[in-house]
């Protein structure tokens, strides 16, 4: 690589990965074009909140489009906008939530880029409803090393369209991207709490309440064998006699430096803050009233969750269950959890909607979220959750979980070979490569 | 009223116009690079409902500058104030650069401003309080081994505005000239710099904040203000000597 490259030490959201990594931050259309010639390797940079190293990876030149974040075309009438992929989450809802419009797929942090989104086909709470963001895109102005700009549509280069929503930006560089628009004119929602006392009870509420403007989640107990399952189903369900008027998201990120050298997270410390969060729960009214960003944003503000993990980070896994294997699934999942006894301080279901394609985390199935201290017991008991996800077809989310293997993704991903033939087709040389597509051989 | 901001498609520029459209003046933009000032008049317009009149223009050429800029005198009626975050340079120059792209560097940098101002003034005459500003750079205070052409035009510039600083001292004319270090701009990126880098954002900020203020000449990051200092009161001789340190 030339000196004239920046360099920098890029993390994964999950502190599992980092590499040094030269990069380049364009500034004008002219500049995209002369910095992919710089390198033969290239991967798009968003705001590298990732989970999984995405958007970066050792040899490859990032190209951080945060310069490119102006919109380009707004119509109120059509409900359509179009957007430069650097524009953050919450700049973008700020403009539209004036008009009473907005995406329902949002991704959890206000400051994730749209280019990232899409390259992830992210979704958000209402997932089961809303699907993912690919539900919400309409276009897409692609830029790619060898074939120069494309404008990408269901009308126009569809094959290539379809493979770079969800495609981790392996397909180029997504520089503008047209959104439909959905209406939302009540900017309040009502959240109502409901306590379960195990993941089959859990389960039966969530998929009971899978209506539209209602988005409904868990968060359950992990920390004990006996309390397992127990928790909370959380339904915020969009308040029609709540203003129209919003606080503004913020656009700013708050500094935040605590980051513990070890992991505050262990079984004591799991077992007394879910005991103070029941509590905190049942003693709060079944009802309360709470501002957009609180709903779409939860972990803004809450960032030393994360950090409580320390310098080593934590792993997420993030799964899709066929709700007819469920039960097995579980039961087997229990018989490890007794046999390893992993620590893990957040679990938490939801429904997804959609359909499973190339690389893309979508499915009519249930969602289930894991956080796991990052720690050699932890990642042999992730073994052999690896191994019960191919047993039941279960989706393992190649975003969250950074340390999945090759195997364990393809036989989960029955589309990944067909994704990985039409890139190559593509792209011959194969220039956009980041350390998860090097780790997964897409 | 309106502000023309030549060299507005990125860094300081666009940091400029998206500073005093969020004051609701409207815009002339001026930059080569068409496709970036067709995104940012869209952006502007639509956040923040002011008029944006795009042009692009090669700086470094006179006919491109008439024929574009000079061709409707109806565009400057209202005219408050012309910035010029203009910088043109190339890898690399150096004593020996061929002499077209010396012309292309003094083009751009000094002789384009110095006619777009001259043909301007009038219009700026007819507005209280209307500003020419101009911006230079800290590789100008001496003699260069690297970006010698660029630093050249950058201190002929800055004799320039001193001179028109002169000129209207007692009129209605503010003029201004910011001198400027180390910018987090893609000029400076990837270069070993010892000093820290200043903001285009802040700086955008501090101009917009002084437009109507009557000060000549400006150092952003300010502490450039004590090194322009030594070095103006080294004699050359031992700055010969210190060339080691000085790219």
């Amino acid at each position: 690589m030339k000196n004239n490259f920046e360099k920098k030490k890029f993390y994964s959201f999950d502190k599992n990965y980092s590499s040094n990594v030269f990069f380049k931050t364009p500034d004008k259309y002219r500049e995209i074009e002369k910095f992919s010639n710089l390198s033969e390797q290239i991967i798009t940079t968003g705001s590298n909140f990732s989970y999984s190293p995405v958007a970066f990876g050792n040899g490859s030149l990032s190209l951080i489009l945060k310069k490119f974040n102006r919109i380009l075309n707004f119509d109120s009438e059509k409900k359509e906008i179009t957007v430069e992929s650097g524009l953050v989450l919450s700049e973008f809802l700020n403009f539209l939530l004036k008009y009473d419009l907005w995406i329902p797929q949002i991704p959890g942090y206000p400051f994730i880029t749209l280019g990232g989104a899409v390259a992830t086909n992210s979704h958000g709470k209402s997932c089961g409803t809303h699907g993912t963001i690919r539900n919400s895109v309409k276009s897409i102005l692609l830029f790619h090393k060898k074939h120069g700009w494309l404008e990408l549509s269901e009308k126009q280069n569809k094959d290539i369209f379809d493979l770079t929503i969800g495609g981790l930006g392996l397909t180029g560089t997504i520089v503008n991207i047209t959104f439909r628009l959905s209406e939302l004119k009540q900017k309040q929602f009502t959240t109502t709490s409901n306590e379960v006392t195990s993941v089959k009870d859990c389960i039966e509420l969530i998929k009971k309440n899978n209506f539209d403007d209602t988005f409904i989640y868990s968060w359950n107990r992990a920390d004990n064998e006996k309390d397992f399952g127990k928790g909370f189903v959380f339904k915020n369900i969009i308040n029609k006699n709540s203003s129209k008027n919003f606080k503004r998201l913020p656009e700013n990120r708050k500094n935040n430096f605590f980051l513990p050298p070890f992991s505050l997270w262990n079984k004591s410390t799991i077992r007394a803050a879910n005991i103070i969060y029941s509590i905190f729960n049942k003693s709060l009214k079944n009802k309360k009233n709470e501002e957009i960003e609180k709903v779409i944003f939860p972990f803004f503000g809450k960032e030393n969750y994360f950090n409580f993990f320390g310098k080593r980070g934590f792993i997420e896994s993030q799964l899709l269950i066929s709700y007819k294997k469920l039960d097995e699934f579980f039961e087997e999942f229990l018989n490890l959890y007794k046999l390893h006894n992993p620590i893990i301080p957040l679990f938490s279901i939801k429904n997804m909607s959609g359909k499973q394609e190339y690389l893309r985390f979508e499915d009519n199935k249930l969602c289930i979220t894991f956080d796991y201290v990052n720690n050699k017991l932890n990642k042999k008991f992730l073994n052999e959750i690896d191994k019960l996800c191919i047993r039941y077809e279960v989706l393992p989310s190649v975003i969250k979980d950074s340390r999945l293997n090759k195997k364990t993704f393809d036989s989960c991903y029955i589309h990944a070979q067909e994704f990985r033939d039409k890139l190559n087709s593509f792209d011959r040389e194969r220039i956009y490569k980041s350390e998860l597509s090097k780790r997964l051989e897409i | 009223m309106s502000y023309l901001i030549v060299g507005a498609s990125s860094g300081l520029g666009r940091d400029l116009a998206y500073t005093f459209a969020e004051k609701k003046n409207n815009l002339i933009l001026v930059s080569r690079d068409e496709k970036d000032l067709i995104a940012t008049k869209s952006d502007i317009e639509i956040r923040y409902k002011t008029n944006v009149k795009i042009l692009s223009i090669d700086f470094s050429s006179f006919d491109d500058i008439n024929s574009k800029l000079f061709s409707d005198e109806k565009m400057f009626q209202n005219l408050k104030g012309v910035l010029f975050p203009i910088g043109h340079m190339f890898e690399n120059d150096n004593v020996d650069l061929n002499i077209e792209n010396i012309q292309s560097i003094m083009f751009s940098n000094y002789l384009s401003t110095v006619y777009t101002i001259s043909k301007l003034k009038k219009n700026l005459m007819l507005n209280e309080d209307s500003a020419i500003v101009g911006f230079g750079s800290v590789s100008s205070l001496i003699g260069r081994k690297v970006n010698s052409n660029y630093a050249a035009s950058k201190r002929a510039l800055e004799s320039y505005f001193e001179s028109l600083a002169f000129q209207h001292i007692e009129n209605k004319i503010n003029v201004q000239y910011y001198m400027l270090g180390y910018l987090d701009t893609n000029l400076s990126f990837g270069q070993d710099l010892k000093l820290p880098k200043g903001s285009t954002k802040k700086l955008s900020r501090i101009v917009f904040k002084n437009i109507n203020a009557k000060f000549k000449k400006k150092y952003y990051p300010s502490f450039w203000i004590f090194i322009t200092f030594i070095l103006k009161v080294i004699p050359f001789s031992i700055l010969l000597k210190l060339n080691k340190f000085f790219k």
